[in-house]
Parts: C-alpha cells; structure tokens; sequence
C-alpha cells in the first residue's frame, strides 16, 4: 500500500503524537508512522506506575491532546483517547529505513519495503534508538524479545539470553532464579560490564546457577511449537542447537544519528552530544524535513508536545507566536530599550559574536535557559573563589576584573560582546578572578548546562571558548603583561591532550616537549623513591606541569599521570621559544616564577611511605575530581552512626550515606557518599536540569527532579539512591518520653504512611541549607568524620598517622 | 594556588580538621577543668568556715550547685546528639566537654562532700556518681583502643561483603561435600547449622562455645577419610599432580586408585573451604564482639546516671526541708 499525504511524522512520542494530533484537528491528510505496535515507545517501557512528570512548570502547554504530570498507565491512555477522537491517521508497525526528497516530494521506505510519499516530513524519532536484532532468520518470531520488563513473569521456562551487556547480565541474574537460563556471549569475556555486573555472572556461571556459551553467535531461530522452539548457535567447535520457551536479546540500540544523517540531515560536529541544527520553525537542512523533540536537543515531554502543535502550524503556512513567547518577554523586560522578543534576539545575537553563529532557535532556548542581569555599578558579580560555574556574556557596558588578589585596584575592563566566566564553566574549579560591574552593565548569565549543550552542538562557539581560555590561562598564571594578540601565535599551535584515569602524560626521562595546562580534571606528580614510584603532589585543574620544558631542553624530572580522566592544553616548547626570543624579560620573568614554584613544592614533602599510599589510594577511589569528600578516620570512629542518623533526620528520613560501605586504606576510610565532583557525572544527563552547583560548591539536585534516575545511573561512586522523603521526622522529645521511633531511624513499617510520594533522585547536598555546615561531621561524637578538599588531602596525610 | 574554601572553614576549624574530641580545639576544656579545679581547691583550703568544711557552708553550697548543674548539663549530651539540626557547637566538642568537666566532679563534688561520708542517701549520690565516672573512663579506654582493632579486623572489608562470603563458602561446602557419602554429608550440614553469629549480648561479647563439638566430630571424621583414601591410594597425596600428567592417570587407573585420587582431592577441598568458613565465622564474632564492647558500657553508664539524677534530687530535696 502507498499513499499520498501532505505530512508524515516518523515516531509517535509526544513531540510525534502532538504533531500528528495537531494535523488530524486541522483536517490535514497525514499520517503518524511508528515502529511498535502502541505508541509512545519510550514512555510505554517506563516502570508500570512510574511517576512522570511535567518540567518546565513554568511553560505553558500548548497542544491537541492533553498532558499533565501523573502516572505512566494515565498519561497512555489519555494520550489513546486524544488520538483516537481526533482520528490521528497512525499506522503501526512501520519502521522507515530510509527516507529521500525534499519539500513537496518525500518518499519514506517502509521496512517491510513500502513506500509512504508525503510533501513534508517531521521527524520525530527520539533519542532512544532501534534495538539491535539477531541478524538472523526468525529474529521477529514470537520466540525472540528484545526486552525485559518483569522478570518476575516468567517461571519454570528454559530461556537463552543473548548478549554480554549489563542490560543482558541483570536480565539473567534476574530470571536465573526461577527459570533455567542460558547466555550467550560473542566473545569469551564479559568485559564491556560494568565490575559488580561482571563479578556476579562469572560467580553465577562457576555455581553452575547460569549456563553459558562463550564465542558463539546465533544463526538460526526457529518455532517447534507454539511456546517452544529451537535457537542455533555457531560457535567454534560447530553448529549448537539448543531447546528453550523464550529467547531474550539484549544487543544495544543503534543510535539513531546514522540514520539521521542518511536523510541529509547534517550535525555540526563530531560530539555525540551534538544534535542536528534546524531553524526557528523547526526545519532541517533539508526542505521540509523538520525535526523535534528530543533529536533536536528538547528532551521535556512539554516541550516535545509543543513543538509538534507548532510544526504543524508552520506547515500549514501560519506563523503562531512560539509557546516560549511571554516567558521571554519576561526576562527581556529588564532590558534598556525593549521592545518585541524577536527584535531583542536579533539584538542579542548582533551585540555579542561568540552567540552569533547559533541558529534562532538555538538562540531561543538559550536565552530561556539563562537570566539577564543589570547589576548596579561596582557591584560584585561573583568573588575569587566562588564555586560557581555559570558563563556571562556582556551585553551593554563593561565589567572589570580584579585578577589580582594582592592588590585590588589592578581591574582589567571587558567591554561589550565581550565574555567571561569560561575558565570555572570549562576547569570545574572555583572562580579564579573576582568580577565587577561596570557603568550601565547588562549581562547573560548562562548556566552551566545550557553552555555545555551549546559547546557540543556549535563548532564555533566550542572553537572560540577553548581560544579564549587557553589566552587568557596563559596570561594569568605563565604570561601576565602580553596581549592576546602577541600570544596568538602560542595560542594556535596548542593542543588539547586528552587522557584516561591512569595514564601517562609524560615520564621521568623523557625529552621535555612542553608544557601541559590541567584544564580539566588532576593529575599526580611521582618520582622514584628507593626503587619505588611513589606519589609527590596532585596538581589540580587550572594549574600546570612541566613547565621546565619551555626554559630549558632538560629530560622530565618526574612521571605525570592523570588521576581521572583529564584534559590538558599542550604549549609546544618550539612555538614558546620563538615567544621568547622576542620577549627577552619574560624568560627572566618565568626562570623566577618556575623556580619560587619548584621551592613551594619541595617545601611540602609527603611523610613516609604509607602517607603516599595514602595518596594514591585516595585518588583511586575519585578524589582526585572530587571537590569537598567525605572521611572517616576509622583510629576514632565508634561506630554509633550518628553520621547516618544526622543525615537522615535533616534530609527527610534518608541517609545519603552510608557509613559501612566503601573502601579503607591506613586507617583511612572513604564512606560512599557524594564527592561533590569537579564536572559531576550525575549533571551529565538530567532532562530537567535539576541538578545544580551552588556558590560554595554543593552539588545539589532541585526540586525539578523528574525521578528518571539517570544520575542515579551515571554516579560511578553509586551516592545517588532513587527515594521517597518525607516531611514528618520523628521527635526527639516524644521518643525520649515515650519511646517508638528515634530521630534519624528509618520509621517502622507501620509508621510509614500509606501513599507516598514519588520517588525522586536524593543525594548528598552538604546541609548547603543548614546553618553550621554538614550535619554529619557536626553529628560525629569524636571527630572521626572529616570534610576534605583535594587541597588538604597532602595536609591530611602530614595529620594522620 | 586557589585557596580552600574559605567562606566555611576558618583557620582554626582547618588545623583541627583531623583531630579527635580529646584533643579538641587545642585541649580547651581539660584547661578549663584544670582552672575549675584549681579555683575549687583554693577556695577549699582558703577558706576556714567555724566548724568542719561541709556542705553547708556558702563555699559548700556553691560548689553543691555547680555540681548537681554539671551532672544534668552532661546528662544533655544525649540529648544534643540526636538534635541533629543544632548548631550550638559540634557534638565533638559537647563530648570533649562532657569528659574533662565530667572528670572534673571528682574533684569538685568531692569538696562539696568536705570528706563526710555516712550510710546516707547523699554518700549514695556520691557513690553512684564515682561509678558514673568510673564506666565513663571504662568508655574513654574502649573508645581510645578499640576503633583501630576493629579496623584492623575489618581489614577493609565490610559485614555485609563477609556475610555473603559466608554464604558462599557454605554452598561450596555443601556441593563437595554431597558426593562425598551421606555421614560426611550431615556432618557438614550440621556444622554449618552450629557455627552461629551473633545473638544475645553475652554471646556477643563471649563467642559461641556450643559449636565446638560439632565442628570437631567433622574435623575427625573428615581425617579418618584422608587417611584411608591415602592408604588406599598407597602414594603420598601429591596435589601439584595434575590430571594432565597422562603416565600417572593411566597408572592411578590401572590401580584402581583414580576415583580415590579425585575423592582425596575433594576432600581436601572441603576441609579447606571448611576452614577458611571457620576462620571467616570467628573474624566476625571477633567484629561484632569489638563492636559489643564498643557500645556496652553505655548499657551501665546511662541507667547509673538516671539513678544519680533520682539520688540528687533526694539529696538536694532531704538537704533543704528536713536538714
């Protein structure tokens, strides 16, 4: 079957479904193309019951069928209801390999070899991506899944699972314990597991509670009976049929971006993160092929829903005023000289060059994410020190900043199109200068999180902040007094150098080549000691190592490596000399600073040889991106868990550590409980943005929370836990007088109330609302329980023992 | 170099980062109670009241109060602990002052006692206070000694992670053990029930003496069954033999003694996993015992002071209407 439409949208998610709903109201001939047989895929997967929310609150909905937070089963329904009254033309099961044209003559190819012609696509397909298939004859027969929802389903039941994956591992560790389970691996290791994951399938297979097939792949599925049938394996030593109820394969999702591409959709850069850039009305590179929702970068259902309703009215030729409208008059209203959004967007995108290559969407989203400012003249925008980490551009007026701690009237002007603030968005670290306002100063203040997204999706705007944070890098710490411009040829010829947790940036007795900026990340200086490498220093971000390079041809004097994964920007010795040959003071300048540097550091040695364990180990277990960590002294700790308790009694009944875990080292031990990271792992993909640096560095997550539980994921310290809070705490008095339930106790089961409330991400936010700092440090009777930053890590191994 | 967080940790907060509650803020309240005791004591042989000092004279009464207010201020330290939203100085530093000024009521009741002791309900204040103070100092050791004990029994290793190796070694226990005959079989089993963990406070703090026999009768039987495979085997056990040395297979085989062989080595097994599961069970006791120790004096300290209270107040109350 073919037909004709006016608009396909690919993917019925809420961005697709709103889009299709929108054209169905219209009386426009469309039809919606989704892959499954239900639609809203990715909700439909959600956890029966899950609680899904509706961020930004602030944002109006403006869409055909309704959408409010609730849970999982209502929202379907709903959303079934609406396409069903609104007669949405869906048509199920029909996956588009391949779709080529342009405006007014679309041909969609069906997987099952159908054409679909249409005059406009919307594409609408997500970010989740197609499960990977067997690749062989039978992959779509009944007896094959590609997904496990409730282990719990399944009894008694010979099942093989295929793939080596954590998603693979969990589903047989969990159907191991009613069913006889049988894994296949393409390889003879599970290394692409995550450790816990690859411990306990090993331990599972060596008990004899899980089968295994190591090297084999599947060639063959095919049906004996209507809950039976036959999987053939190939593995080295042949053919392997095997017997069994169900075959579950778990084998990844291709990213959808390769398709993406194959439309003639072009992204901006390498970045995975990167997503396609499309115009104000949502439209590709390609004519009439529009993309939204969560593959244009707008992963909020809201948003989603209403860029759907908007793309179809743009479609149909009218030109509605975007859903976004009133909440950007808003924030432009402190602007000197407003007058209509899109003419301030046009100003904006005039006025300040590192935001001019975004496209007008772009930009738009940008300016709904940031705030814009006028701080009266001579007011502190932010102080040396602070831990903030928002990006400003300037633009009107001036600011100055005192880059001098000694002496506060050295003030560098910043004009207007100028920007500030890179150096903490790209180091992690605390600001490095303070700021003030200058006359008639208007700013945009930019968070993190949004500049990251824009980092990744424009070259330009990435190319220009790198430029920018290398010059000025130079000119605090190696160069004071050059311009940029007489640093321009230094800056050109420098690298960034990226390297893994462990490795080496360079040995002791290597040819020095240059010198490394840390801009991201630390790194840990060692040095033979008896026959034994044994740490000297950590040097975090914003500092440097090898400086030596740059004055004199000298071989390196000591091994570097990366404590986490780090970042450095390499300035070539060559490329320096030449700086040098012109500039002869400054090689008297640096010999100076170089050498005041390399007495400060021999002026802190570490202790013996267990202080430098010390070190080490701390920097295995992540402080070295840590920025505020949590220690306990195990010579003093009395066990009473009164850490734990003061934790849960001042954060809604649960404790975001937990004592007992984690690993010691000399006496030293290191509880699970938040680093408070220098680029957190948790922020890397939070739907809402809810998870936010505050000025003294607290990591915190806000009440956006969406309870989608990718932090919890993307923690490696596993800090992160998926909870309920309750406002009720148990009180002190009443159990003092009457017994029952101690503060800082999990109440008993009979306590707890009946209906509670969705569940959220929680984690360690420092007591940031608590006079008197962090509860559990306050809390320890004896002082076992330590707060430490990287700083104090070498005064604390010169403290202890 | 940026500076560590300055707007949260003063100087002096960060010099006493890492310090215990003993030697808070450079030794505070031992000076405070060594000036308090040094006041008391001038105070006491300064001053010559008309007949023996006692505590009824104005020095008498005053320490009285200061002493009956200290024995209720350190009484609070249970309550500061769980007001975890307090910010009225850090509990490290309550426990600091709760030690030196509790240590300092020996000296301070004592004077207000002017040394007359009788059968009465005051001497039995007095009495209760000394033993107050005295599984205090019992709590001070404890806590001095046994942290670093415990972790190194701990050895970096946590409850939860030995359980579960518990649990392992039992399972191995039990799958060697199953070919190995049904009388081996049950004596493992009822090994295993035997060896306990934990329980009551006394099994806590004492161990677990009733596992013994059974671990003995399977130490036994399980020798006897080394012994007569070797016999049988007729060879010294080799374990470094390995079943790829074809020439000694074929020749175990033709003595009939390969099974044997095979047997021997499970059973080596199991004795050795049986051990390792033994040493692992008495590592736990010895934690969970440590940790008994760690928390039990509080069982005496807290219930003596509420009989203290109970015993002031009758004090104070006899004093001021029947005196």
């Amino acid at each position: 079957m073919s037909g004709q439409y006016s608009i396909a949208i690919v993917g019925s998610g809420p961005a697709g479904l709103a889009a299709a709903a929108r054209a169905a109201e219209l009386g426009i001939a469309h039809v919606l193309l989704e892959s499954e047989a239900h639609l809203s895929h990715t909700i439909h997967r959600y956890q029966k019951g899950k609680h899904v929310m509706a961020e930004p609150g602030a944002l109006p909905l403006r869409a055909s069928v309704p959408f409010a937070a609730g849970q999982r089963e209502a929202i379907l329904k709903v959303w079934d209801e609406g396409a069903r009254k609104l007669k949405v033309n869906v048509r199920h099961q029909a996956e588009v390999s391949a779709i080529s044209g342009a405006r007014g003559a679309f041909v969609l190819k069906l997987a099952s070899g159908e054409t679909v012609q249409a005059e406009h696509v919307v594409l609408a397909i997500g970010l989740q991506g197609n499960p990977r298939k067997l690749g062989c004859e039978g992959e779509d027969c009944g007896l094959v899944q590609y997904q496990l929802d409730d282990p719990g389903e399944y009894q008694k039941e010979t099942i093989v699972v295929v793939g080596a994956g954590d998603a693979a591992i969990e589903n047989v560790l969990a159907l191991s314990t009613n069913n006889q389970v049988t894994i296949v691996n393409r390889r003879d290791d599970f290394d692409r597991a995550r450790e816990g994951n690859r411990e306990a399938i090993l331990k599972a297979i060596e008990q004899g509670r899980v089968r295994v097939v190591y090297n084999a792949g599947v060639s063959g599925v095919a049906m004996s009976a209507a809950t039976r049938g036959v999987i053939t394996l190939a593995t080295p030593q042949g053919a392997a049929p095997i017997d069994c109820n169900r075959i579950i394969a778990r084998l990844g999702a291709t990213p959808p971006r390769a398709f993406v591409e194959s439309c003639g959709i072009v992204f901006p850069s390498k970045d995975p993160n990167a997503v396609p850039a499309v115009s104000d009305r949502y439209e590709s590179n390609v004519t009439g092929l529009y993309v939204i929702g969560a593959l244009a970068g707008f992963p909020l259902i809201k948003q989603a829903m209403n860029q759907g309703w908007e793309v179809v009215e743009f479609i149909a030729g009218r030109n509605p005023e975007p859903a976004d409208a009133p909440l950007l008059a808003k924030k432009f209203a402190s602007l000197p000289g407003f007058t209509t959004v899109p003419a301030a967007i046009a100003r904006i995108q005039q006025e300040v060059p590192v935001l001019s290559p975004l496209t007008p969407l772009q930009l738009r989203e940008f300016l709904l994410d940031s705030e814009l400012r006028t701080p009266a003249s001579g007011k502190v925008i932010f102080s040396r020190n602070d831990y903030s980490d928002s990006f400003y551009s300037i633009l009107e007026g001036s600011v100055f900043i005192a880059v001098n701690p000694d002496d506060v009237s050295e003030l560098i002007p910043l004009g207007a199109g100028q920007f500030f603030g890179e150096m903490s968005l790209i180091s992690g670290r605390r600001r490095s200068a303070t700021v003030l306002a200058g006359e008639g100063c208007v700013l945009i203040e930019t968070p993190r999180r949004s500049m990251n997204k824009l980092i990744a999706s424009v070259a330009a705007v990435k190319r220009v902040l790198d430029e920018t944070f290398l010059t000025r890098a130079i000119q605090s710490k190696i160069a004071p007094g050059l311009t940029a411009e007489e640093l321009q040829g230094v800056v050109a010829k420098a690298t960034v150098e990226r390297f893994k947790a462990g490795e080496t940036l360079f040995n002791a007795g290597d040819v020095g080549d240059g010198l490394h900026l840390i801009r991201k990340g630390s790194v840990t200086v060692a040095q033979m000691v008896a026959d034994k490498e044994t740490v000297l220093a950590y040097v975090p971000a914003g500092q440097y190592v090898g400086e030596m390079a740059l004055l004199t041809g000298a071989t390196r004097s000591a091994t570097v490596r990366a404590a986490v994964a780090t970042e450095t920007i390499k300035l070539e010795t060559e490329s320096f000399r030449s700086l040098l040959a012109q500039h002869p003071s400054l090689r008297e300048q640096l010999g100076t600073t170089f050498k005041a540097r390399a007495a400060a550091n021999a002026n802190t040695p570490l202790g013996g040889g267990q202080q430098q364990g010390i070190v080490q180990f701390l920097m295995q277990q992540g402080l070295g991106e840590a920025t505020d960590a949590l220690l306990i002294d195990e010579t003093l700790c009395v066990g009473c868990d009164h850490c734990e308790k003061a934790c849960a009694d001042t954060h809604g009944g649960i404790s975001r550590l937990d004592r007992e875990a984690g690993a010691s080292f000399a006496e030293l031990h290191v509880p699970t409980s938040c680093r408070h990271c220098e680029h957190p792992h948790c922020m890397k993909d939070c739907p809402p943005d809810a998870i936010r640096r505050a000025p003294n560095g607290e990591v915190f997550i806000t009440d956006a929370c969406i309870g989608c539980g990718n932090c919890e994921k993307n923690c490696p310290y596993g800090v992160i836990q998926m909870g309920s809070t309750s406002d009720k705490q148990p009180s002190l008095m009443s159990w003092l007088l009457f017994g029952g339930t101690e503060p800082g106790t999990r109440p008993q089961k009979a306590d707890k109330p009946k209906t509670s409330s969705p569940k959220v991400a929680v984690k360690c936010d420092m007591c940031k609302d608590l006079s008197g700092g962090p509860a559990c440090v306050r809390a320890c009777p004896t002082g076992a329980a330590i707060r430490v930053s990287p700083e104090q890590f070498i005064q604390l191994t010169q403290s202890s023992g | 170099m940026s500076q560590p967080k300055a707007s949260r940790s003063t100087k002096t907060e960060r010099d006493s980062v890492h310090t215990g509650f003993l030697r808070h803020r450079g030794l505070l309240w031992a000076k405070i109670v060594l000036l308090l005791c040094a006041l008391a004591i001038a105070g006491y042989v300064w001053h010559t009241p008309l007949d023996a000092p006692n505590g009824g004279t104005w020095l008498g009464y005053t320490l009285g109060g200061v002493s009956a207010a200290l024995v209720l201020w350190l009484t609070l330290l249970g309550v500061r602990k769980r007001r975890y939203r307090s910010s009225l100085g850090t509990v490290k530093g309550w426990t600091s002052a709760h030690v030196y000024l509790g240590l300092s009521l020996i000296v301070i009741a004592t004077l207000h006692s002017g040394f007359q002791f009788g059968l009465n309900i005051h001497t039995l204040g007095y009495v209760l206070m000394l033993l107050v103070i005295a599984s205090g100092l019992y709590g001070l050791v404890v806590y001095s000694r046994l942290p670093q004990e415990i972790a190194q029994v701990r050895a970096g290793s946590t409850r939860e992670a030995w359980i579960e190796e518990l649990l392992d070694l039992s399972d191995q226990a039990l799958k060697l053990a199953e070919p190995l005959g049904e009388d081996l079989h049950r004596k493992v089993v009822r090994s295993l029930d035997k060896a306990s963990i934990g329980g009551g406070l006394r099994r806590q703090l004492y161990g677990q003496p009733e596992s013994r026999r059974s671990a003995e009768d399977f130490r036994q039987s399980i020798e006897q069954r080394i012994e007569f495979l070797r016999n049988k085997i007729n060879r010294p056990f080799d374990a470094s033999v390995t079943r790829q040395n074809t020439v000694m297979f074929m020749a175990n085989q033709l003595g009939g003694a390969g099974k044997s062989d095979e047997e021997l080595q499970r059973v080596q097994q199991l004795l050795d996993v049986m051990g390792r599961r033994k040493a692992l069970v008495a590592r736990i006791n010895r934690d969970i015992a440590l940790h008994a120790r760690l928390q039990v004096w509080l069982l005496v300290h807290v219930p003596l002071t509420f009989a203290l209270i109970a015993a002031l107040i009758a004090h104070v109350v006899s004093v001021f209407f029947y005196w």
